[in-house]
């Protein structure tokens, strides 16, 4: 387990910029205004990106690398590239911060959770003004956080879609919490 | 030392092996040169060794290795990625302080913002001329109706014309026949 270097910082904060707004300031910003407040800092263990306090990750220190499976909220992982990748557990932090919005109705809540991306037909609301290829959070009617995807179209050019058309391309979703089981938190 | 006694057998083998051998030139220079040179050698030999031994008996001289040198190596691809910087730390640097973790998360924020931004100006540019190629089919297909429409009042009129002309020929006609031939009924066929 480690902090994050530079390159790899500025990739993981460029990945979670898609979805949010400047609020993802907040991230790390300190709990309290006391001198030594705790914070949330990132921590790498075995090539997954971890999200947690500092208090923890320090007592974490003392569990030896390979018997330490998790700690804080798994963000996702780096590749072999160097490239990150988000998992859904970091569905939670995104949902708070995101910028860009879609709202399923209930018809379309099933089909996104087993994995379909999101048509025309089944939204009920979107943010104005979105652009094309912008990562937006999908969200059920009630406001509870589905998954999170990449716009197909822009906002005006969805409007004049047909209903079967592809509004919003899925990359991750709830479904994978039982779909991925197996691979969600394995470390090897 | 060793390679010039080296030198010499090889010197003394080629002598025998090559050349001519009958030819008076080699003869002479064989005759000639064995007995000259055989005690130039060992003048040569015994200088050496006195002078190596002069060289002990003086103060050593320090031997440096190549690296202590220094010297910049020629002729040598050494990639970016293996030249290790000298009295530099090993090691990945890692970020961990809040101040600089902001820096970063503003550079990539304002990266963002503009990228958003310029996207967005893009998509109302290719709105707002998708809006004035549709203007402009629709003005299209509004004059070819236009025209279509004046040539189809065109027509009706003609006909109307036309149909008047033919009625007041035929009625000309029928009297001129009726002067001067009996009528013969025509046949005709009418559609609706």
């Amino acid at each position: 387990m480690r902090p994050l270097t530079e390159p790899e910082t500025q990739t993981l904060f460029a990945k979670l910029a898609n979805y949010t707004g400047t609020s993802l300031k907040n991230l790390i910003a300190p709990l309290d205004n006391g001198p030594n407040a705790d914070r949330f800092v990132f921590r790498l263990h075995q090539s997954r990106c971890y999200y947690v306090r500092l208090s923890l990750a320090n007592l974490a220190v003392s569990v030896s690398r390979d018997k330490l499976l998790s700690l804080g909220t798994c963000l996702g992982k780096f590749t072999k590239s160097g490239k990150f990748r988000l998992h859904i557990t970091a569905l939670p932090i995104l949902a708070e911060h995101a910028r860009y919005k879609v709202w399923v109705k209930a018809n379309g809540e099933m089909p996104f959770l087993y994995g379909g991306h999101v048509v025309k037909a089944h939204i009920g609301r979107w943010s104005e003004d979105c652009p094309e290829h912008q990562g937006v959070v999908v969200y059920s009617m009630n406001d509870t956080p589905l998954g999170f995807g990449v716009t197909a179209r822009s906002t005006q050019e969805a409007r004049r879609l047909d209903p079967t058309g592809i509004t919003c391309f899925r990359q991750a979703d709830c479904g994978e919490y039982l779909r991925d089981e197996d691979t969600l938190f394995a470390t090897s | 030392m060793a390679p010039s006694r080296t030198s010499t057998v090889k010197s003394k083998h080629a002598a025998n092996k090559s050349g001519i051998r009958n030819s008076k030139t080699t003869s002479k220079a064989k005759s000639s040169s064995d007995p000259v040179s055989k005690p130039k050698k060992k003048e040569q030999q015994s200088k050496g060794v006195q002078k190596l031994k002069k060289g002990e008996g003086r103060k050593k001289r320090r031997v440096y290795t190549e690296k202590e040198l220094d010297i910049p190596q020629l002729n040598m691809i050494t990639p970016v990625g293996v030249e290790k910087p000298k009295g530099k730390k090993k090691g990945k640097v890692f970020v961990d302080d809040r101040e600089s973790m902001m820096t970063i998360l503003a550079m990539v924020n304002a990266d963002k913002e503009g990228q958003i931004e310029s996207k967005m100006m893009k998509a109302r540019q290719m709105e707002e001329i998708r809006e004035a190629r549709k203007a402009e089919a629709e003005k299209r297909v509004e004059i070819r109706k236009s025209k279509l429409d004046e040539t189809k009042e065109g027509l009706r009129k003609k006909r109307k014309r036309s149909t008047g002309a033919d009625g007041g020929e035929e009625s000309i006609k029928s009297e001129a026949a009726a002067g001067t031939k009996p009528l013969k009924k025509r046949k005709s066929v009418s559609f609706a």
